[in-house]
């Protein structure tokens, strides 16, 4: 506030001319009483307040002063734009429309590679995250992390300040300890894998500034096997990157290809799809998949075998001595059955074969796949190896001798940039403690930062600049959408160049440096070319020169145990929902199902219905809720305790678990208290600290003998509540099975079999009725309100919607869940409500199991189906709403009116697919407020009391109609993308208007594979699903 | 004085008397209303007190249960995705069910000169009231934003919004608030003769001064009962077609739908029937406990009861039948969806539900073929019991067994009731048995006018012994006995 100098006509007399004129004696003599009149503008009594002298009342001016701010302040409360500062614009900017979003390019760091992003920002608030179509390497598509990793910028419990120990402290104390580090410090850094220019650059100097500086790739748990097998096989590290859409013939050994946890699912699956087209000229790829759990990619497999994990070695020596690529013993899996037909696959596919290994196999089988692929022909077809620097060292190792180092008293300053080896590293705590100086960089109070001495906030991506290559070597930038939450957050590179330099350096310049050196002619507009499109130019990584080397394969198979293994096997893999617990703290993800178990907010330890049998464990169905037994998993001198879940279809002895629960991380959030009365306390989701405390159980411990490992098992505890969002697997209700199969929900057929009869799907119809369904007499028809003239004369009317799913690609990898749930505001309800049956996920998919005749729960296939609002031209759910509240656009959607809607649940009970969602709590009422700014703001939040349920993202289609409405013109193919569709990496979702028929939607609808779900209840859904083709190697019955 | 059924010499009276009278005990005009009109005057019984805080602390318990629903939201119930119905609509069914006998009792005997049904027609009726009132509360809170439950009315707004008269849940509003008001009207021109009586004989000023307004000026002349006859023969006329409505527009909140099992044909008039089954069971609970506690046992007398045993036997049977025809048509149908539910409904999860009401509905009522049995106080109140709890169990069954697996595995899921629920539930008791237990107080609990129309003496020609036109014994016409 500005404060004017009052005009006074009554300077100080002493500092005047001598000629002095004066009004009265009093004005002469200067007494206090002239003074006071004259301290005012006006007369004493004109202009004061109420204020008696010396009180402190407010003046006039005080008052004006206080209500203009307090009438700035109120327009401010209502939202507080992120910002430091706010500049209004004087001028608004061309491509600048208040409410109108824009995108950005970015990128998101994940396992070492930047992935491409869009992202969407509303009014410079980040909301939603898609993959940046001009990228080579994104496709267009996203996988879930990426999609979930929006919801972890706005986590209400990141820690905001600099903290020294216990005391709240700031960035500048900070940068002053750090620029005052001697240089003889010893330090320590732990840093995730990285492919930023610019941390190269400033590392490079921080290891000129300090004498010693130890620098450890942290792989965590997940480690880098992969990477390992390719040094030993060839001699040389490269980054191996797959194309299966070149493949015709691709083994997984172990490797769950298209889970978000791969390395490169999105190319993956999108590569898969591609070879997937049973109508195509040169047939369908086929997917053999040896593998202990059950996978996703298991559920896409043409051949599925089981075998455990330990023996996954032995099974590939075996195939790898069958072709050529390896002369030693096979072990236990020599003569295996599957050998000789396998081998014959994948000779015949030659170049377009394709050998994958999982992450989790030692380096000694990722060796072997690289061998078979060599030996294949395939290197340069469906293998790539690029020229890159990664580092292929055995990252466990160094991590061990670091370890060692501090706990020997060697190390002075350790720096946790973002990992958090204090959970995943048993007896790190302990060499911990022994370092001087412990400075962790990271987004929350959790298990490292709670030890360090110094915790520095981290931003987000989406706050700060960056840079990186994406997955086959093309350098991209990571362009912030908003500046950092808390203003102390700093990135890591910001953190390594404090350290490097000993003085601030804001990240933009250090990019921009990074890139000056990079990017020819005038700097600045390549530079923007860079930050616009996201990337920079050129073909990434070139191909390594790579001579295949068969000592170093012998040599990295040399430890692994051929045996067979053991009795009993532990596989620790990442989790497909929350990695290895960096995404723990993001609700979103823990209530997502589990692709393959649908078990959310736990890990469990997941064995087959024999393996359960014989450990005498299980998990006992009552009144729809699983209660399991608790085990006791004992393995490499360390102990966990987990939940049983029983899942079909895996290997007999192998137990999976994944990492990243258990996590700990502390909250300064109060914890909400409510009276009996109130169940806030139970609905608010993130009232009880950090929603990832306290769920699960860290299982990191367990890998400290490899992710694979014996396992000692003993039942520790009986009825632990496990909740799935769905509850009948095969186990507990055989007839299950029949039904899905007899009700024709999800159909399916070999290629043969679809050669022979491309209307396979019609086959799939329930048992034909006396009379065809399609006669039946259809109620209403003749005054269909589809034919009404409100409907007809509609601008909307021009556009049907519709959709198709593909059954044979979507892989039900769950990115199009998270997807929607991040586009439409889908609240997260937490356990207890999901164990009730009340999630709130918009798009389910749908797992069955389906086994072959006379074939046991042993060996089930596997399948997915996702399951959307089906916008049913005769909605069921329209009719028995008493007060309209869900009604037919003149688009066809079948729309929710959330203000209309009473919430009689009417619509729900008669809706045949059951893809209704109610809001049995006020789930927003108690939401943390950052959260509410990762809401989509033209999508309504829903309150307590209403339906709810997927709208086709009726607000796309909106935006896209007011786009052409002012451009006047009609609505081209392909404008309206929903959410699922443009996440989708395996393309399996196609929408658009099927009142064109030129548009993909209806080409793919006259695919021949297409079939409604109950259509026989005449509920004419929009919604069509492509029948499943199964490729099967003849020769392999 | 004597009632002339055994008189055989009286050979006019032949064809009047060939029934067992329907009032004993030997009691005059006047004894009757003695009877009635004295509950209601003398000083309120500790026991009354008794249970009437009992009957308060239930609704007490409904009110409480009501406000934490409507403080937290739908979710303290046990509701899930499969399941959007439990409790509440189980229990409005159930309730309006049990406020079918009432007026079914009042109306549709009443049209078929079922003269015993006036010993028990005005307590049925209250019942009725008391049931509808309870199921009322349900559908009201039910619903996931009660405050805007106005919308299901028809009310000219500035939105121009109607409701959607597609749904059977508005039928459902107007067919249950449409049998109330007749319900209400019906009972109420029902009670004006017997309110005179009581205010004839009222002490307090107050009394007089409430009960004459309440008479609405009745005296008993000749033109009053004319109107009266005419009026109430009109209600009965328009009663009569809402009792087979109103539970057929219930029925069709499910067979309207298409959820396996709940879509059926034979809905209509099975739920009728269930209700009829139900509403007589309830009467025949609640009547066995107020006739002994009131000695009206003269005035509703066993073979009273035998009648209604009679008619449970006869729509027990009824609803078992159709039980059984539901069954076969499944079947018959060939549709698998409707298989599946049906042996879901035996066989599934709420297997146990399903037996529960298979035994209650359709195998305990058989007891009553045997008339020693039928004519057994203890033995009909304790079948009149499981009938309550079979009838309950029914729409349990159809409700949930029918939602909880119906096109799509994948979303099957199983239904518990919260505490919430059950005692919201029980509240609903403590609700209807306060009213209950007010009328009882308050209200003659008998239709004394009626009862007395029905005895011999209400003939003309009673005391005419001699044939001639005149009676010679006597001189005071029944009518005007008070």
């Amino acid at each position: 506030m500005i404060e004017l100098p009052v005009l006074d006509d009554s300077p100080e007399l002493a500092d005047q001319p001598r000629n002095r004129f004066w009004r009265s004696i009093s004005h002469l003599e200067g007494s206090h009483e002239f003074k006071q009149m004259n301290a005012g503008e006006f007369l004493p009594g004109a202009s004061d307040g109420p204020a008696t002298e010396g009180n402190g009342g407010a003046t006039r001016r005080q008052f004006i002063q206080l209500m203009g701010a307090s009438m700035a302040m109120a327009g401010l409360t209502a939202c507080r734009k992120p910002v430091e500062t706010i500049v209004p614009y004087v001028r608004q900017p061309e491509d600048r429309v208040e409410g109108v979003p824009v995108q950005y390019a970015t990128s998101m760091p994940f396992r070492g590679v930047l992935r491409p992003l869009l992202v969407e920002s509303f009014d410079g608030r980040p909301t939603k995250v898609e993959g940046n179509p001009e990228h080579p390497d994104s496709h267009g598509a996203t996988h879930l992390f990426e999609q979930a990793s929006i919801l972890s910028l706005y986590d209400p419990d990141r820690v905001g300040t600099v903290r020294n120990g216990d005391t709240v402290s700031d960035w500048g104390t900070f940068r002053t300890f750090a620029s005052d580090l001697p240089t003889s410090s010893r330090v320590v850094v732990i840093a995730e894998p990285t492919s930023s220019m610019t941390m190269a650059v400033v590392r490079r100097q921080m290891e000129q500034r300090f004498n010693t500086v130890r620098w450890v790739d942290y792989h965590g748990v997940v480690g880098n096997n992969a990477a390992q097998g390719v040094r030993a096989a060839y001699g040389r590290s490269a980054r191996v990157n797959h194309d299966l859409a070149a493949a015709k013939i691709i083994l997984s050994l172990d490797a769950d290809l298209f889970a978000s946890t791969g390395p490169d699912p999105v190319a993956a699956s999108a590569g898969f799809a591609a070879g997937r087209d049973p109508e195509a000229m040169d047939g369908m790829n086929r997917l053999y998949v040896v593998e202990s759990g059950y996978s996703i990619t298991g559920g896409m497999a043409d051949h599925r075998l089981r075998l455990k994990s330990s023996e996954i070695a032995s099974f590939a020596a075996a195939l790898a001595a069958e072709l050529g690529a390896w002369s030693g013993d096979a072990g236990v899996h020599g003569a295996h059955a599957w050998i000789s037909a396998l081998a014959d696959d994948l000779r015949r596919a030659g170049s377009h074969a394709l050998v994958v290994a999982g992450d989790h196999q030692p380096a000694g089988v990722h060796a072997l796949a690289a061998a078979m692929n060599d030996r294949l022909g395939a290197v340069g077809t469906t293998v790539f190896y690029l020229d890159n620097e990664e580092s292929a060292a055995d990252a466990a190792a160094e991590l061990e001798a670091a370890v060692a180092d501090m706990a020997a008293g060697n190390v002075d300053v350790v720096l946790t940039l973002g990992t958090n080896p204090a959970y995943d590293h048993p007896g790190f705590s302990e060499a911990y403690a022994q370092v001087g100086h412990r400075i962790h960089l990271g987004m929350y109070l959790d298990e490292t930062a709670t030890q360090a001495s110094w915790i520095i906030p981290q931003t987000h991506y989406l706050e700060a600049w960056g840079d990186g290559t994406s997955r086959s070597g093309i350098p991209s930038v990571i362009q912030p959408l908003i500046a950092p939450l808390y203003a102390d957050a700093h990135s890591d590179i910001e953190m390594v160049g404090l350290f490097a330099t000993g003085t601030d350096m804001p990240g933009y310049e250090m990019v921009r440096a990074t890139w000056r050196g990079q990017l020819g002619g005038s700097f600045e507009s390549a530079w923007r070319k860079v930050v616009h499109d996201g990337f920079g130019s050129g073909d990434g990584f070139g191909r390594a020169r790579m001579s295949l080397s068969a000592a170093g394969v012998r040599a990295a198979m040399d430890g692994v145990d051929l045996s067979g293994g053991t009795d009993v096997e532990i596989v620790i893999t990442p989790d497909a929902k929350v990695f290895d617990g960096r995404f723990a703290n993001n609700a979103w993800l823990q209530e997502l199902p589990d692709p393959t178990t649908k078990v959310v907010w736990d890990n469990v330890a997941s064995m087959n219905p024999a393996t359960a049998e014989k450990l005498g464990v299980g998990a006992k169905l009552n009144a729809g809720k699983y209660y399991a037994d608790v085990v006791r998993l004992e393995a490499g001198g360390h102990a966990a305790e987990l939940p049983v879940w029983i899942q079909p279809g895996m290997a007999d002895g192998s137990i999976h678990v994944t990492l990243g629960y258990g996590r700990d991380i502390t909250s300064e959030r109060p914890e909400r208290n409510t009276p009996f009365f109130d169940l806030d306390d139970y609905t608010d989701v993130y009232g009880k600290g950090a929603i990832s405390t306290g769920v699960g159980v860290n299982t990191a411990s367990l890998a400290v003998s490899g992710c694979i490992a014996p396992v000692g098992v003993s039942k520790a505890s009986t009825g632990y509540l496990v909740a799935s969002t769905q509850d009948h697997g095969a186990i507990d209700a055989p007839h299950v099975g029949e039904e899905v199969k007899s009700r024709g929900l999800f159909r399916m057929a070999t290629v043969e079999e679809y050669r022979a009869n491309p209307d396979f799907v019609k086959g799939g119809e329930p048992a034909p009725l006396k009379e065809d369904w399609e006669d039946y007499p259809t109620l209403w028809e003749a005054n269909h309100p589809k034919d009404s003239v409100e409907i007809t004369s509609s601008n909307y009317h021009a556009n049907q919607w519709g959709m198709v799913i593909d059954l044979n690609t979507c892989t039900g990898c769950n990115a199009c869940v998270v997807a929607c749930q991040a586009e439409n505001n889908i609240q997260v309800v937490g356990k207890q409500e999901v164990a009730r049956g009340r999630e709130m996920h918009w798009l389910r998919l749908d797992r069955y199991f389906v086994s072959g005749d006379g074939s046991s729960y042993d060996d089930p296939q596997m399948v997915i189906q996702p399951m959307p609002c089906q916008h049913c031209e005769n909605a069921p759910c329209e009719q028995v709403c008493p007060v309209a509240a869900t009604v037919h656009s003149p688009d066809g959607t079948n729309q929710m009116i959330y203000n209309r809607c009473i919430g009689t649940r009417y619509c729900a009970n008669n809706c045949p697919y059951k893809v209704r969602r109610f809001n049995f709590f006020n789930w927003t009422k108690t939401l943390p407020d950052t959260l509410h700014m990762a809401s989509n703001p033209n999508v309504t939040v829903r309150s307590r009391g209403v339906m709810e349920k997927c709208s086709f993202c009726i607000q796309r289609i909106r935006g896209a109609n007011k786009v052409a409405n002012v451009e006047n013109r009609e609505l081209q193919d392909g404008e309206v993308v929903t959410a699922c569709q443009q996440v989708c990496p395996a393309n399996a979702i196609t929408f658009g208007d099927l009142s064109n028929p030129d548009s993909a939607v209806s080409r793919r609808r006259q695919s021949d594979r297409r079939y409604e779900l109950l259509a026989e209840l005449n509920v004419k859904p929009r919604v069509s699903y492509l029948g499943r083709v199964r490729n099967p190697n003849p020769n392999l019955a | 004085m004597s009632t002339a059924s055994t008189d055989k010499t009286l050979a006019h009276l032949a064809d009047f008397h060939d029934e067992a009278p329907l009032v004993k005990g030997n009691l005059s005009f006047h004894d009757i209303t003695e009877i009635v009109s004295s509950h209601t005057e003398k000083k309120t019984p500790f026991a009354w007190y008794g249970a009437f805080s009992l009957a308060l602390a239930g609704l007490m318990l409904l009110v409480g249960m009501i406000a934490y629903l409507f403080w937290n939201g739908t979710g303290v119930w046990g509701l899930n995705n499969p399941v959007g119905w439990g409790y509440a609509i189980v229990n409005f069914v159930f309730w309006v069910g049990i406020g079918h006998a009432g007026t079914l009792i009042s109306a549709i005997l009443f049209l078929f000169r079922q003269q015993w049904r006036t010993a028990i027609n005005r307590s049925a009726e209250a019942m009725t009231i008391f049931a509808v009132i309870c199921a009322l509360v349900f559908p009201t809170i039910h619903v996931g934003r009660v405050w805007a439950i106005y919308w299901t009315l028809p009310l000219p707004n500035q939105m121009n919004m109607w409701p959607q008269f597609k749904s059977p849940l508005l039928w459902d509003v107007f067919a249950v608030s449409t049998y109330f008001t007749v319900s209400l009207v019906f009972w109420y021109i029902g009670l004006v003769p017997d309110l005179a009586s009581m205010r004839d004989r009222a002490k307090g000023k107050l009394r007089k001064l409430v009960l004459g307004v309440a008479s609405m000026g009745w005296t008993g002349a000749n033109r009053h009962w004319r109107n009266y006859e005419k009026a109430y023969l009109l209600l009965a006329a328009l009663a009569t077609p809402l009792v087979l409505s109103v539970h057929s527009v219930v029925s069709f909140d499910f067979a309207v739908s298409i959820v396996p099992g709940w879509h059926t044909t034979i809905f209509p008039p099975y739920f009728v029937a269930g209700a009829i089954f139900s509403g007589f069971a309830m009467v025949v609970t609640l009547l066995v406990i107020a006739r002994k506690i009131y000695g009206v046992e003269n005035i509703i007398t066993v073979d009273h009861l035998e009648k209604m045993n009679i008619i449970i036997l006869l729509t027990g049977t009824m609803v078992g039948f159709a039980y059984i025809t539901e069954f076969f048509i499944a079947w018959y149908s060939g549709v698998q969806y409707e298989q599946y539910a049906f042996v879901n409904r035996m066989f599934g999860p709420y297997a146990w539900a399903y037996w529960t009401m298979m035994s209650c509905n359709l195998f305990f009522p058989q007891f009553f073929w045997f008339k020693k049995l039928r004519r057994n106080i203890t033995f009909m109140f304790i079948i009149s019991i499981f009938v309550n709890i079979g009838m309950w169990f029914e729409r349990f069954v159809i409700t949930v067994t029918s939602l909880h697996r119906d096109y799509l595995p994948s979303s099957w899921d199983y239904y518990t009731p919260t505490v919430v629920d059950v005692l919201t539930f029980v509240g609903t008791f403590g609700l209807f048995f306060t009213l209950f237990l007010l009328f009882l107080r308050f209200m003659p609990m008998v239709a004394v006018a009626e009862v007395k129309g029905v005895m011999p003496e209400a003939d003309p020609h009673f005391y005419d012994h001699e044939g001639d036109g005149h009676g010679a014994e006597h001189t005071v016409q029944p009518s005007t006995q008070q």
